[in-house]
């Protein structure tokens, strides 16, 4: 079972005080921890885990700059076999379309029975990619993955609907799947994966060895433009208790009590 | 000169920092602060992951990096949790380092790979209750009888005593040899050997995850063949193998530091008085601008000392200054991290007296700060 | 005259609630541009569907076919791609749903036409298309604009607009089905019904919701015993159920359970809007996290920026104090 999973490098956001850059169009990046996307993290660990189980390769692929190596490293780390990152300055302002047109050409001609992508990315959680990815390879998809089985060249899959709802369906392999969070349990990067993975070499392409053309990549190649960035209206701001924690339990106590809730 | 980690050893940073972040967590650090219990559990999940074997070779089911590596990885478990990093960080103390120097490929096939693995700890016995930084005279002796050796005597402050599978113990064996440390040897004994009793010490001030003990040795027997090199060469060995541990112990401090500075530094982001962060008086942003300079400061003379050790360049200068710096450093900032917390970081549950607590040993550990100045100047004399 | 085209969801003999929503938005863009709404449904026997969704919509465009009964991609990208190619509406709204996810990216590809997935707002200036959507886990929003052209696809967020009321007594078009065989690729199952039993958190009226902020499994029973003290049950946010410290039964939000207690307290949640969909209806909010800038203080009533860890055993205490005065 050959399979090649897309991974992106994104800003750890969840507890980081975020700030729009001056242009207006995007976030001030200094300061931030960048790593795996989350989704794909889970994607990752799940295609190792079917290596191990059934023999065959992993590849990692991204499209970014040499600051996508560390995450390219750590899937290395944890046991894929293969990293390919796709970079050019022309790429730069690709919206999920047009990364995954750059996706395709790297992929079309790397010989695999599946290909994973995160559910979405934690970023700009646009959800895209994987299926556009799969359209223009003209395999099946399944988007949020929750269980994998593989047997005679298709995939079980239970995919995650809403309100605790899953459905089992089936895809002719090769296919594409996005991985959703929980599936598994990801690793831990060990220094004997560190080991191994500073043997191997990231691959490194540009547009001329893909075969793009300008206007197919970055903005001109997007379905989306960014127009400006701007922080949240505040609909409702909560009302902010202050003190020691004593006295803040104190408040809250207060308030469960004139509420009739203690 | 260069003055950045390569891309390897950044790696091992990540790694590391991800993996301490998930697991020391400072609740687990209170809880087992508390207990005066060796996170066994943790040390084995840190072990499979390679994390304490660092500088054992992979031949012995190492990592085969260098010093400078093993002090990245110390310094973030010490940064995530004082307690629960010193103790991992100790879990295999010297014994590898001994055996892989010294020991016969009999001895570092037979106990090296288990500790590396997590799947045993050790500790080194060398201090006594009379014999603290002076080790030129060892009380336990060992006496030679037929194949075997016969050791008596008592260790005390013995890191992992009461938990550790192996122990390498410093002895007497020749009474009357002037000047007495060319008389000293190294023995391998195990757990469960007759004659050899551990016994807790309670009540430590910090690092109270690192289990402490004394051994009492009463007619320990142990085979010939667990000599460690060659016989009246232990004191030799010995202060040969403080010119690498020294610099782990710069790294703690370094990482202890480290973390209650960033504990300090987010604390006063948050914390306002009188309408703002307190971040923002000049009393408080100082105090942190000096905290941070006096760890960097403490930091580069650790990877300095680590980075001569690697290249085969071993200066006890260096390694003696990083070690007193960094502990000094530990120990200022910590203290000034509890300042800023105001009457919070009094309290255990905010996390940083512990980090203050813990400091204090790398102050005295693995020869106290004295000790080090001595060593400084012993060298200075002869250089300059 | 153009159409704008919203496509109906439904599952299990249900439509969804998105569908309306969806309408309330497409309606208001339609009136906007002097454009028409028609709504698509697809599906096997729904003209029941057909009749409720012709109370919202001038057009209901029905197409039934056996091979439609269950939501499947590939056969739905079929149809949706014949209509669209054949009546070229400006707009195609779906929703951002499991449903949506799956359908809409690779149909925009196979139309070459723009997609904006997860939009919260859009709106039509001459033929261009503005979306508004947000990045960072809500934390940023965005104004985007799409690639000009004859016809766009956009993804709604769930719950962003309020439901559509019936007002209308539109005209059911029937279209046949362009398919000719099954979905040669992908095949529906079954539906995969979560566990019965376990705890029923829509029916609890005091939920301690946890989150990424609790760090560690062995913190639970900290927040446990605080649900206990309250006389609540604990509940959570999905990064909780994905690590397996508790069942997905717990779990709130678009992919849990839909909570409206008398009391929400939010223990380390960040608010992300998956999260936020699932209580914000929740009669009052206590959120306690060391982000001052948290999505989820914008849905709280009261806001407590700390560490949980610092405020949970005070409140715990202070709770069992005032029940003790009480007795």
């Amino acid at each position: 079972m050959d399979i090649l999973v897309c991974v992106k490098h994104v800003p750890e956001t969840a507890e980081a005080d975020i700030k729009i850059d001056s242009t207006g169009k995007t976030i001030e990046k200094a300061g931030l921890v960048f790593d795996i996307n989350e989704w794909d993290d889970y994607a990752v660990e799940e295609a190792v885990r079917i290596k191990e189980k059934l023999g065959g390769t992993v590849t990692v692929i991204t499209v970014g700059s040499e600051d996508a190596n560390s995450t390219l490293r750590k899937c290395l780390a944890r046991g894929a076999d293969k990293a390919i990152r796709l970079s050019d300055p022309k790429f730069e302002g690709s919206d999920s379309y047009a990364i995954a047109k750059i996706l395709h050409k790297a992929i079309k001609d790397l010989p695999f029975d599946l290909i994973f992508t995160g559910a979405q990315a934690g970023d700009d959680g646009y959800a895209m990619v994987g299926p556009i990815l799969a359209q223009l390879l003209g395999i099946p998809h399944a988007t949020m993955v929750k269980k994998i089985e593989l047997k005679n060249g298709v995939a079980r899959v239970n995919r995650e609907l809403e309100g605790g709802l899953e459905e089992i369906v089936e895809v002719k392999l090769p296919a594409v799947l996005t991985i959703q969070t929980g599936i598994n349990e990801p690793r831990y990067v060990s220094i004997m994966g560190i080991r191994k993975a500073m043997k191997k070499e990231i691959k490194v392409l540009g547009m001329t060895e893909l075969g793009l053309s300008e206007n197919e990549v970055g903005e001109a190649g997007s379905w989306i433009k960014i127009e400006k960035l701007y922080v949240p209206p505040v609909e409702k701001q909560a009302e902010f208790l202050d003190g020691t924690p004593e006295e803040i339990a104190a408040k809250i106590a207060e308030i469960l009590k004139a509420r009739g809730l203690v | 000169m260069h003055f950045e980690l390569n891309e390897e050893q950044k790696e091992i940073k990540r790694a590391i920092r991800e993996f301490c972040e998930k697991e020391f967590t400072p609740e687990l650090g209170l809880e087992f602060d508390e207990k005066e219990e060796f996170p066994m559990e943790l040390y084995r999940k840190a072990a499979k992951l390679g994390f304490t074997s660092m500088r054992i070779p992979e031949q012995y089911e190492g990592q085969g990096y260098g010093l400078l590596e093993e002090c990245i990885v110390v310094e973030e478990m010490c940064r995530a949790e004082p307690g629960i990093g010193a103790a991992i960080s100790l879990g295999n103390l010297m014994v590898p380092d001994i055996l892989l120097k010294h020991g016969t490929e009999e001895q570092k096939e037979k106990y090296i790979p288990p500790l590396a693995k997590g799947d045993a700890t050790s500790a080194a016995a060398f201090t006594e209750p009379e014999h603290g930084s002076d080790i030129t005279r060892m009380d336990t002796t060992a006496v030679k009888q037929g194949n075997e050796w016969i050791i008596n005597g008592s260790k005390e402050f013995i890191t992992n005593a009461p938990i550790a599978d192996y122990f390498i113990i410093l002895c007497q064996t020749d009474q009357e040899i002037q000047p007495s440390h060319r008389g000293q040897s190294l023995f391998l004994a195990e757990k469960g050997m007759a004659g050899l009793e551990a016994t807790k010490l309670h009540g430590k001030m910090g690092i109270k995850p690192c289990i402490t003990g004394s051994l009492a040795l009463s007619d320990l027997r142990v085979p010939e063949n667990n000599l460690v090199g060659e016989l009246n060469k232990g004191f030799y060995y010995t202060l040969e193998l403080f010119n690498g541990t020294r610099i782990t112990v710069a790294a703690q401090a370094v990482g202890m530091a480290q973390g209650a500075f960033e504990r300090a530094f987010n604390y006063a982001k948050n914390r306002k008085q009188f309408g703002r962060p307190i971040i923002d008086f000049q009393a408080i942003s100082f105090k942190l601008a000096e905290m941070a300079t006096k760890i960097e400061a403490a930091r580069l003379l650790t990877y300095r000392a680590a980075w001569l050790y690697d290249q085969g360049k071993a200066d006890p200068a260096a390694t003696s200054m990083a070690k007193a710096y960094a502990s000094r450093v530990a120990m200022e900032v910590t203290d000034e991290a509890i300042q800023i917390h105001g009457g919070y970081g009094y309290l255990a549950d905010y996390h940083v007296e512990r980090y203050h607590r813990c400091a204090k040993i790398t102050e005295i550990y693995e020869g106290t700060t004295e000790m080090q100045k001595l060593t400084i100047m012993n060298f200075l004399k002869k250089r300059i | 005259m153009k159409e704008i085209f919203i496509l109906a969801e439904h599952r299990r003999g249900e439509i969804r609630d998105i569908t309306f929503e969806m309408l309330t938005k497409g309606k208001e863009l339609a009136e906007k541009t002097n454009m028409e709404l028609a709504v698509v449904l697809l599906g096997k026997d729904v003209k029941e569907h057909a009749k409720t969704l012709s109370q919202h919509a001038k057009k209901v465009l029905l197409i039934e076919d056996e091979k439609l009964e269950n939501f499947n991609s590939e056969s739905y990208q079929k149809v949706l791609s014949h209509l669209i190619k054949e009546r070229k509406p400006l707009l195609t709204l779906i929703g951002h749903t499991s449903f949506g996810m799956d359908l809409a990216p690779s149909l925009a590809a196979s139309l070459n036409i723009p997609l904006a997935t997860d939009c919260i707002d859009l709106e039509i200036e001459d033929s261009a298309l503005m979306v508004t959507r947000q990045m960072y886990g809500g934390k940023v929003n965005v104004k985007a604009r799409l690639r000009q052209a004859e016809s766009y696809l956009v993804t709604v967020r769930q719950a962003t607009f309020p439901a559509e009321k019936a007002s209308m007594n539109g005209e059911i078009i029937e279209i046949p089905s362009p398919l000719s065989e099954e979905a040669a690729n992908k095949r529906f199952i079954e539906y995969v019904l979560p566990p019965p039993g376990g705890v029923d958190i829509t029916a609890a009226e005091v939920l301690v919701g946890i989150g990424r902020g609790i760090k560690d499994e062995s913190n639970l029973p900290l927040v446990e015993d605080l649900a206990k003290a309250l006389g609540g049950v604990l509940a959570c946010s999905r990064p909780i159920v994905d690590k397996g410290w508790l069942p997905n039964d717990r779990q709130v939000g678009t992919s849990g359970k839909t909570v409206k207690p008398k009391l929400y307290i939010a223990l380390g949640i960040s608010g992300a809007f998956q999260h936020v969909l699932g209580m914000k209806n929740s009669d009052l909010i206590i959120a306690v996290n060391k982000d001052p800038n948290a999505p989820i203080f914008s849905v709280a009533d009261y806001g407590i920026v700390e560490d949980l860890f610092k405020i949970v055993p005070s409140l715990k205490d202070k709770i069992y104090e005032l029940k003790a005065g009480k007795a």
